[in-house]
């Protein structure tokens, strides 16, 4: 938790000058790295089957090989060595146990081959690519999946994968999707910008921050991993509720565990970045001067703290109903089974804006730009985002309007629902006046931004439509909620995500991208997803249900033309992952600020150096100024206007 | 030069929102036929939601047409736009009319659930049971004679309010009869309620929209509706099978628990495909084999399916399951 | 009209070097661990939110004639230590106050202090531990008998959870401070545990009150 007092510490030592570390002479199986981490996992292993069967065995237990016991502890420990092994741990090892840390020679620092993403790196930079690369190669996973999921229900009857197949595939998709895609790719964009925007070397805590990356792909192999458990994968939806996931084969285990590294890790990023924007703000950073994109991840980041602990609640208490046999939500022992879906939703609601206020961030950072004129009304669509931050944690239970809960909730919930599309509105007006009177400049990334604004209306009014009780209890659990889910969360996160990485892609790589590919890519996708998503409101509220492998005959064309359209929308991805792999080897050499932007990681180089300045930037003005004669944002390099009184660094001295 | 800005949006506007409309309130119907005062409700409420909807739409798509074409750059432009930091009217304006609307709209919807959830004295009561993966239904009260009767296929009254009981032993379902728009969800641990008065006669049919296993999708069934004559009747014909005992007993305990959604049997007019064709597997079956088939299916599972999609039928009264058993050795068994 | 971006000339000699990082500014007086882990501690206390609105749902939203209800393998209600989990709340405050000595200790640099004060933490919290296994051993039932059972492992265990990892971070800090580590001035490394220390306190009076009390 120091990393920060580490920092500080290890630079004193630095001005006073020393060589680089020498090289580590220890061999490969005690260095850090990938040969250690398996075999540690490998001893992990080892460890956890004894410990298990051993317990067992001493209690007597019968059988001593209980699958789901083993599961839960192996995917416990083996991670846990594992993360050991890669070097994850070292430091703070050192640190709790008073042995002398080796002082940073910022080897952890930049990355000079792609071999150094593959190693633990402290650089928010190098995180930020890592988190980026993982998380799509998740997207890429679980869209081929919903095109199993579309192939299959392209026509009614059952053809290519039966009934349990196509609810393992929803259920992994989805979870993916959500956990492993939007959640975190927010975490890799907010990682790589957000220390540079708001003027620091770094997120304030880097070790954390390696460690909350390594967590990722762990969740994510061990969500996949239920493909090859006896069973299949889990299928109880993304959303697993009790009592049907009790009732599922052990690969249901794989859901729960997953979560919680996926959990971990997103709620320690959040820590990261709350205690980066309020403490390491460059001078004249004030709140108010802080670009929207810093607003949103701070929001964001305070819903995760908070509500994600919820999830981790509800997975660990489905846990030991399963493993230990516990009664949480078990009828049988006095349990109640629709107090899961309170738990749940009381993160899984929270979750969406998650997924979502950062795009918000991104959209008004590119609309700007593009648009040439400052963001209207900047105070306004910054305290909406606090808004949605409070209402977000009221609305919970209108994913229950149906579920049996108490009946007097409902209506409560239904009012706080609705008025989120107050603040939400104020977001989507402002934008549309940003672009009043502008010049907009139709680059990629503000085709995505604009056309997410008419995507993420539709999906948000079929939000107000499901938010009406009785509305809800004819539309609850059908197309109609796909479609809603898809437009908020396609036509809206995924949308900010391709601009947000268009956006900041030659920041990142050094080099352009192909505009004519990238708007094909748009412009492919943004009709192949309308032909994919819309119908299926209609297909919705005339009686097909969600979740369903096969249905009635009568839905058969509407279903075709979806699974049409979603092809397309899977081939229209190829584009985009052709576009960048080639720009990132030999696209043009991209210049410092292609965008003529004014915010802070523009007006660096591309890629930003090692520690991103030379010296602390001095913000002297609001980010979105454009238009106004003369008006800068920052001004880097030792021309400090204005000198702030400068609190003592936080603490230093070797002592602690 | 703003004004003129201003008349071309509106226009513009008004040409999309009227497009919107005429395609989304016009030309597509969303919802299917309704068949329920409840319902009727709930389209009144839709309708309304719909046309604020399409209003914002239209409005947000306006503008963003109206921008992309006249506020584009010109290629090579480096000029800002105006420097406009915001405009409080404005920004009240957008804050309070959403809010106006949503909190009608809550208003109204507030005032559907109040109505909907409040049913005449008088109306019947039924018990429904949902397990994986079928639905069956029990008449509570002694009305038209049906006191305690189960079968397999849910049958009512036009016009006559109803009230389902609904109870799960496994997992979580939901029962949905879209002409009837309304949704309840069927929790194991807890009695929930379904209120409805029919208003059309008619088959519509129930469809499980909760996840709930393997056959969540075949989990289907179906309710008739029919006028206060043929509901008599039909009352009357379920009595006497009741009664009458022997075959017709047993034909009719397999169409009631809704066997045929899963199963083809020739006799029965039964072409389920989930389960086994009964005309073939069955022949040569033992009673008691086949008994066992139904009361605890798990026991042995037939190749080529999956283990747990079969509910347990142990439930079905003992007279009825005897005449089941008989009815399938002899209808498809022994060869005969 | 055209608004100023700062282009590369503005900062010629920018990336080339770039070894080392220039010196961070921070904006707050506050120490980003601190502020680092109260927002954990905020995470936490959300995670006993959600095991105490099983408690609440098993409790409220199943109908019961009694609470605690009736033990079916017994036939008469739960009975809870509450006694002995009083006695265990006292040695848990106890341990609260010995924590914040040994940081003022440290503070006053008076070395003996700091020591002392995290031995007696250290004992008090293992003292605490054992009784809580004592009583689980003792208490006649376990978490899968009922609802009941199952909330009040959850919670207790839980929190007991919370225990140990204190425990464990106290232990360092001990351990550290015996081999001389820490100053009055820097003892970032000593305040983190008691902090957590102070958490799990206040975090079991709740638990106590909640499950044992009302
Ligand atoms: C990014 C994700 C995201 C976002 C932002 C939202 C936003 C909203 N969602 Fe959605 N929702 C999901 C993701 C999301 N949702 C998912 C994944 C599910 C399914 C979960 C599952 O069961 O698997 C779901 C399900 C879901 C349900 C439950 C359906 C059911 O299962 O029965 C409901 C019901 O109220 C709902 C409502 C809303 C509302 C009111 C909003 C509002 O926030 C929308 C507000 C926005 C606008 C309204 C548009 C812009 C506003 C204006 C232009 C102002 C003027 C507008 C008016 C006056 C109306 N959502
Ligand atoms: C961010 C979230 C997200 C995203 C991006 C998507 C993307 C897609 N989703 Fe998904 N979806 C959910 C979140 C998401 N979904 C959720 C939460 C549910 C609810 C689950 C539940 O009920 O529990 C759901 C459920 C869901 C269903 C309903 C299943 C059911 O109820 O039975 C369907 C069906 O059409 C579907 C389809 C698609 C399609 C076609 C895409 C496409 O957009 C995917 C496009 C991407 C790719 C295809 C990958 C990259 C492309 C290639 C590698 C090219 C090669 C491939 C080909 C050309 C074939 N999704
Ligand atoms: C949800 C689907 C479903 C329903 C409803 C259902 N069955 Fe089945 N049934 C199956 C499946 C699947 C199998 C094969 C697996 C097995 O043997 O359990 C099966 C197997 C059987 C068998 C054994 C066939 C053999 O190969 O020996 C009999 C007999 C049978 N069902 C009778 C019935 C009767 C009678 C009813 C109604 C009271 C009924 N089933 C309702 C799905 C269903
Ligand atoms: Cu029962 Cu789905
Ligand atoms: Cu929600």
């Amino acid at each position: 938790m120091s990393d920060a007092t580490a920092h500080t510490v290890e630079h004193g030592e630095h001005e006073v000058g020393h060589a680089p570390a020498p090289p580590d002479r220890r061999n490969l199986l005690q260095r850090p790295g990938w040969v250690r981490a398996v075999m540690y996992g490998a001893i992990s292993f080892g460890l956890a089957t004894a410990f298990v069967t051993g317990l067992r065995s001493l209690g007597d237990l019968d059988p001593i090989w209980e699958l789901d016991v083993l599961l839960t502890a192996w995917t416990v420990v083996v991670p846990l060595g594992f993360l050991t092994g890669l070097g994850v741990f070292s430091y703070w090892i050192y640190w709790v146990t008073g042995k002398p840390t080796l002082p940073d020679d910022h080897s952890g620092h930049g990355a000079d081959s792609w071999k150094d993403y593959f190693k633990v790196n402290t650089d928010h930079k190098v995180i930020g690519v890592q988190y980026l690369i993982t998380v799509f190669f998740f997207f890429v996973v679980g869209g081929l999946m919903a095109m199993f999921i579309r192939a299959e229900l392209a026509e009614p009857g059952t053809q290519l994968i039966d009934p349990n197949a196509f609810n393992g595939f929803t259920s992994v998709h989805a979870t993916l999707m959500i956990f492993l895609f939007v959640v975190p790719v927010f975490a890799g964009l907010g990682n790589y910008v957000i220390p540079i925007m708001i003027g620091a070397t770094d997120m304030a805590f880097p070790r954390l921050n390696a460690l909350s990356f390594w967590m990722l792909p762990i969740g994510g192999l061990i969500i996949l991993s239920s493909f090859l458990l006896p069973g299949g994968a889990f299928s109880a939806g993304w959303t697993n509720y009790a009592p049907l996931a009790t009732q599922q084969p052990d690969s249901n285990l794989m859901f729960q565990m997953g979560v919680q590294w996926a959990g971990a890790s997103s709620i320690a990023t959040a820590l990261n970045f709350l205690v980066t924007i309020i403490t390491m703000r460059a001078p004249g950073m004030t709140f108010w001067r802080m670009p929207l994109l810093c607003w949103a991840n701070f929001t964001t980041s305070l819903l995760v703290v908070l509500a994600t602990p919820f999830i981790a609640g509800s997975q660990f208490l489905l846990m030991f109903d399963r493993v230990l046999h516990t009664n949480f939500f078990e009828v049988a022992g006095g349990g109640y089974v629709v107090g899961y879906q309170h738990i749940f939703w009381f993160y899984s609601h929270p979750a969406v804006y998650i997924m979502l206020l950062p795009g918000f961030g991104i959209i008004s950072e590119v609309l700007s730009v593009f648009a040439r004129k400052p963001i209207f009304g900047y105070r306004l669509m910054a305290l909406s985002l606090v808004a949605i931050l409070f209402l977000g944690f009221s609305v919970w239970a209108h994913h229950m309007f149906v579920a049996g809960m108490a009946p007097w909730l409902r209506i409560p919930m239904m009012i706080t629902t609705l008025l989120i599309a107050v603040p939400t509105g104020i977001k989507v007006f402002s934008w549309l006046a940003t672009l009043w009177e502008g010049k907009i400049h139709f680059k990629t990334p503000m085709l995505w931004a604009v056309g997410f604004i008419s995507m993420f209306v539709i999906g948000g009014l079929s939000g107000i439509f499901l938010g009406s009780v009785p509305i809800d209890q004819h539309a609850s659990d059908t197309y109609f909620v796909v479609a809603h889910i898809h437009y908020v969360l396609y036509g809206g996160s995924v949308f900010t995500i391709f601009a947000g990485v268009y956006y900041w892609f030659p920041k990142m790589t050094g080099r352009m991208y192909n505009e004519t590919l990238g708007k094909a890519h748009f412009w492919l996708t943004f009709i192949a997803f309308n032909v994919t998503f819309f119908a299926q409101h209609w297909v919705g509220l005339q009686g097909m249900p969600r979740r369903v492998a096969d249905y009635d005959p009568v839905f058969a064309d509407w279903n075709m033309v979806s699974s049409i359209g979603s092809f397309v929308l899977g081939a229209s991805t190829l584009i985009f992952l052709y576009n960048m792999l080639v720009s990132w080897r030999s696209g043009e050499p991209a210049p410092s600020n292609p965008w003529r932007a004014l915010t802070i990681e523009w007006q660096i180089s591309s890629p930003p150096s090692k520690f991103n300045f030379d010296e602390i930037p001095q913000v002297v003005g609001g980010p979105y100024e454009y238009g106004v004669p003369g008006a800068r944002h920052v001004v880097l390099n030792g021309s400090r206007t204005v000198e702030t009184e400068k609190p003592e660094p936080a603490t230093v001295g070797a002592e602690h | 030069m703003r004004k003129t800005l201003y008349i071309q949006l509106l226009l513009l506007s008004v040409v999309i929102g009227a497009i919107t409309f005429v395609i989304s309130l016009v030309v597509i119907s969303w919802l299917p036929k309704v068949a329920s005062e409840e319902g009727e409700r709930i389209d009144a409420i839709y309708l309304f939601t719909s046309i604020i909807c399409i209003v914002i739409f239209a409005i947000v798509a306006a503008v963003t047409i109206y921008a992309m074409f006249k506020f584009r750059a010109k290629p090579g432009e480096l000029e800002d736009g105006k420097p406009i930091h915001g405009h409080t009217g404005i920004e009240i304006m957008w804050t309070l009319i959403p809010t106006i609307l949503v909190t009608a709209i809550g208003i109204w919807s507030a005032i559907v659930v109040v109505q909907n959830d409040d049913l005449p004295d008088d109306h019947r009561i039924v018990a429904v049971q949902a397990q994986q993966f079928a639905w069956s239904f029990t008449y509570n009260d002694e009305r038209d004679g049906l006191g305690g009767m189960q079968v397999g296929e849910l049958v009512v009254r036009v016009n006559e309010p109803l009230e389902l009981h609904m109870t799960s032993p496994d997992v979580i379902h939901a029962f949905w009869v879209p002409e009837w728009r309304q949704k309840q969800d069927v929790v194991p641990g807890i009695t929930t309620f379904y209120r409805i008065t029919p208003t059309e006669e008619g088959v519509f049919p129930i469809i499980c929209t909760e996840l709930c296993g393997l056959g969540h999708s075949v989990m289907r069934n179906q309710v008739r509706v029919l006028n206060d004559e043929a509901f008599e009747a039909w009352a009357t014909e379920i009595r006497s099978a009741v009664d009458g005992g022997g075959e017709t007993l047993g034909k009719s305990v397999f169409q009631n628990q809704g066997c045929a959604a899963c199963h083809a049997l020739a006799d029965a007019g039964a072409t389920g495909a989930i389960g086994p064709d009964l005309d073939s597997v069955l022949t040569g079956q033992s009673a008691e084999a086949i008994r066992q088939s139904i009361v605890d299916p798990n026991a042995v599972i037939s190749e080529g399916f999956a283990e747990g999609v079969m509910p347990p039928y142990g439930a079905v009264p003992e007279d009825q399951l005897e005449a089941l058993v008989d009815y399938l050795a002899t209808a498809v068994g022994d060869g005969s | 009209m055209t608004s100023v971006a700062p282009t590369e000339s503005d900062h010629g000699h920018a990336h080339g070097h770039g070894d080392h990082p220039p010196e961070q500014y921070y904006s707050s007086k506050v120490e980003p661990p601190i502020l680092g882990i109260y927002l954990f501690l905020a995470s936490e206390a959300m995670l006993f939110g959600s095991f105490f609105a099983a408690y609440f749902f098993a409790r409220v939203a199943v109908p019961h004639e009694f609470w605690p209800p009736i033990n079916p393998k017994t036939g008469h209600q739960f009975e809870l230590p509450v006694f002995l989990a009083l006695i265990n709340t006292i040695i848990l405050v106890t341990s609260s106050v010995t924590v914040h000595w040994a940081v003022t200790s440290l503070k006053r640099n008076y070395r003996a202090g700091l020591i002392a004060g995290l031995t007696l933490t250290s004992l008090l919290g293992l003292t605490f531990l054992l009784i809580q296994i004592r009583e689980y051993m003792r208490i006649g039932f376990s978490p899968r008998d009922e609802a009941f059972g199952s909330t009040f492992y959850g919670l207790t265990g839980l929190h007991g959870a919370h225990v140990f990892m204190g425990l464990t971070f106290l232990s360092f800090a001990l351990w550290r401070s015996m081999k001389g580590h820490y100053s009055p001035k820097h003892h970032v490394g000593l305040e983190l545990p008691a902090i957590y220390w102070h958490f799990v306190d206040v975090m079991w009076i709740v638990v106590y009150v909640m499950v044992y009390v009302v």
